[in-house]
């Protein structure tokens, strides 16, 4: 039942953002905190959907696959490629193809099963990445893209500054209040997967 | 897995401790060098005087952050198991930063101060290269990262064995009405303190130097100055405070050895490291009372808080071991003497440092020799006091309880003493006198109180110098046995 509704879900996000192209990319806020963001999400889903979720990886491997997601997110963080996604359709293809399977449904798979230190140290330099993006984009002192005005690029950096904001209160506060189950299963080694 | 298996990682802390002790007495040899360059003793090119300030300050902060990371360590590794592969990466950043500090400041001749405040790195009209900045700054990035890596290691399983930041913090006790017997012990209390404010005080850090970095590199990139310098200080001010936070557990797990008395962690300790974990980061802007471009309210919560942050400290750590140690038959060695030195002269540091904190006195005393003179007091008496307690606390003969005092140690203890009171009394009274601070050439007014102030950091070194000796005998003596 779950399964179906997450197959669904997934099918509506990735056709949303395929559909609604034109309008999501005419403005980089959206083309990068919404669009991107969406497709990875609709990979999580159809991950979810399917028997994989219930794989057991070997830790170097689920480090391995969790390290492929990030380095897929630093790529499409590139605003060269951003810029190229909208000119060239190859690369736009590309962006459709590998956002839900490299970064989503790798980190589907993967995140639960990678090493704790791994997952902390990725999510705070999320966090200062998001930070560090805001700043460029805020007080770069040139136009990045050639399809996207200065004034867009700075609106864009305000909403990575925000998103930095939203993503460190979102990551902490379960740290000062865990749920029973997290701490709970400090005992045994095995992390179950639990989205 | 069981209590018994959780053991502290004796072998690399030791072998961190012992860094720590040379580093301490060879930057403490670039002090001494300093000093005596104000005083004429000996002639010191400005430009060189203005590298060692900079290897001496940014030197000391990060070993006395380094060693309180080695005393935090250790006993945070007797309740919970820590990994030891987080450790050597922590140290090897470390290191590899070390590496890349010096290597700016020697090789390119970096001289902006520890504070590497913008746009001084990058305006340094031909006194050294941007690359040498950069090399910095890429230097402090690297410890930055280590010091994050120490606490995902810290705070990963004390979240996992005690539920949470919030009950490690003890807020059951507090808020729920748990009993203090099901509180965390105080190490863990002050441990996840902490790793909340100094990863905070990292990040923020961390960003201000790569904005700092960009604007090196491609100078377009504009910093606002004001938003720079709010974000450096609240990283330092928190950095070097932690040094002395994580220190003060060894106390906390040391004295009662030879007290037998444990320290508890009543409902007042867990107020107290909760109000702590608030004004080390609210606290601040006592460093930006010159700054009148700054909100009025922001500089009066500065010197509020600056009242307070005495507070827990004194009322807490500094009156309970009082009270522990009164009446208890605990005998004197050198670890306990220089523990409890370590809290005493934290407490009585902390009150020229309330003084100039007051926007009145700030105006007249900001840049003057009492700055130095107030946080020499509570690094010098305060936090190394501590890891040399640490330290001589380590390589002891037999149990804690039966040690005592060898004249050597008396000797050793009173030249250090001696000398840190008077060289740091000669700074507050030449900053009382209004003689600056960071001046390489001093007026001949001010040579008289430079040369009594050598004379005193020279005791310092030589007693430091008798500590690391003794220290590195005692591991030696270890390993054999
Ligand atoms: C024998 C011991 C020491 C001596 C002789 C010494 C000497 C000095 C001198 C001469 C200065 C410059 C004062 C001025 O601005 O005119 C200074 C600054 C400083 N010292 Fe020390 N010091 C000693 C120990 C320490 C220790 C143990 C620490 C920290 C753990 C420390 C941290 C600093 C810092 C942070 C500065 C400020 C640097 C700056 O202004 O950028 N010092 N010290
Ligand atoms: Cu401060």
């Amino acid at each position: 039942m779950t399964r179906t509704l997450f197959a669904v879900l997934s099918a509506v996000l990735f056709s949303g953002c395929v559909v609604f192209r034109g309008e999501l990319e005419a403005d980089p806020v959206t083309h990068m905190l919404l669009q991107l963001p969406a497709l990875a999400l609709a990979g999580v889903l159809l991950l979810l959907a399917t028997d994989l979720r219930f794989v057991k990886l070997p830790a170097y491997f689920a480090n391995a696959i969790t390290l492929v997601a990030v380095f897929a997110v630093f790529f499409w963080m590139l605003p060269r490629y951003i810029d190229a996604s909208l000119i060239n359709p190859f690369v736009e293809f590309a962006k459709f193809l590998t956002l839900p399977t490299l970064v989503g449904a790798s980190l589907a798979l993967a995140w639960r099963q990678a090493h704790p230190f791994l997952r902390g140290f990725l999510k705070a330099n999320a966090i200062s990445m998001l930070g560090v993006l805001g700043f460029l984009y805020i007080h770069a002192p040139l136009r990045i893209c050639n399809s996207y005005l200065v004034s867009d690029q700075q609106r864009l950096g305000y909403g990575f500054l925000i998103a930095a904001i939203a993503v460190s209160l979102a990551w902490t506060f379960p740290l000062f209040f865990p749920s029973p189950s997290e701490t709970g299963a400090s005992q045994s080694k095995t992390n179950k997967v639990t989205v | 897995m069981s209590e018994a298996e959780i053991k502290p990682h004796a072998g690399a802390v030791k072998f961190t401790m012992l860094l720590s002790g040379l580093v301490f007495v060879l930057m403490m040899a670039l002090g001494l060098i300093m000093r005596a360059a104000q005083g004429e003793f000996i002639e010191l090119d400005p430009a060189l005087f203005y590298q060692i300030l900079t290897a001496h300050g940014a030197g000391m902060v990060g070993v006395a952050g380094l060693s309180g990371a080695a005393i935090m360590w250790y006993f945070v590794g007797r309740y919970v198991q820590l990994s030891a592969a987080m450790y050597w990466a922590f140290l090897g950043l470390f290191l590899l930063g070390v590496v890349l500090i010096l290597s700016a400041i020697f090789l390119g001749e970096f001289g902006g101060a520890w504070t590497f405040l913008f746009p001084l790195p990058a305006i340094a009209g031909g006194a050294w290269e941007p690359w040498a900045a950069a090399t910095f700054i890429l230097g402090y990035v690297s410890i930055g990262v280590g010091f994050l890596l120490y606490y995902l290691a810290i705070g990963y399983p004390v979240i996992k064995r005690y539920g949470g930041l919030a009950r490690a913090l003890g807020w059951h006790v507090v808020f729920a009405g748990a009993d203090p017997a099901d509180g965390p012990p105080p190490t863990i209390i002050a441990a996840a303190a902490v790793t909340v404010f100094n990863t905070l005080g990292t990040v923020v850090g961390a960003a201000v130097l790569v904005a700092s970095l960009v604007h090196l590199l491609v100078p377009g990139f504009a910093v606002d100055a004001l938003l720079a310098k709010n974000a450096i200080y609240f990283f330092g001010h928190v950095f070097i405070n932690a040094s002395i936070y994580m220190a003060v557990i060894a106390v906390y797990e040391i004295v009662p050895e030879y007290t037998g008395r444990p320290w508890k962690s009543s409902r007042p300790f867990i107020i107290a490291w909760s109000a702590i974990l608030l004004f080390v980061m609210a606290v601040y802007p006592h460093h930006l009372q010159q700054d009148v471009v700054m909100p009025g309210w922001i500089l009066v919560m500065g010197q509020v808080v600056s009242y307070l942050n005495g507070v827990p400290l004194l009322a807490v750590t500094a009156f309970s071991l009082g009270v522990y140690l009164h009446g208890s038959k605990a005998r004197w060695d050198l670890g306990l003497s220089l523990l409890v030195l370590g809290v005493g002269g934290w407490s009585i540091g902390a009150i020229p440092a309330i003084i100039d904190g007051m926007l009145v006195v700030n105006k007249v005393m900001h840049n003057t020799q009492w700055v130095p003179g107030h946080f020499h007091i509570y690094l010098l008496l305060g936090e190394v006091a501590m890891s040399f307690g640490f330290m001589a606390w380590l390589v002891r003969k037999g149990q804690a309880s039966e040690a005592g005092m060898s004249t050597l140690d008396k000797a050793t203890f009173g030249t250090y003493l001696v000398g840190a009171a008077g060289f740091t009394m000669v700074f507050l009274i030449s900053g009382a006198l209004s003689v600056p601070r960071r001046w390489a050439v001093h007026l001949p007014g001010w040579i008289l109180q430079d040369r009594i102030g050598t004379l005193f950091a020279a005791l310092v070194v030589l007693s430091t110098l008798a500590l690391v000796l003794k220290y590195a005998v005692g591991l030696g003596r270890g390993q054999r046995s």
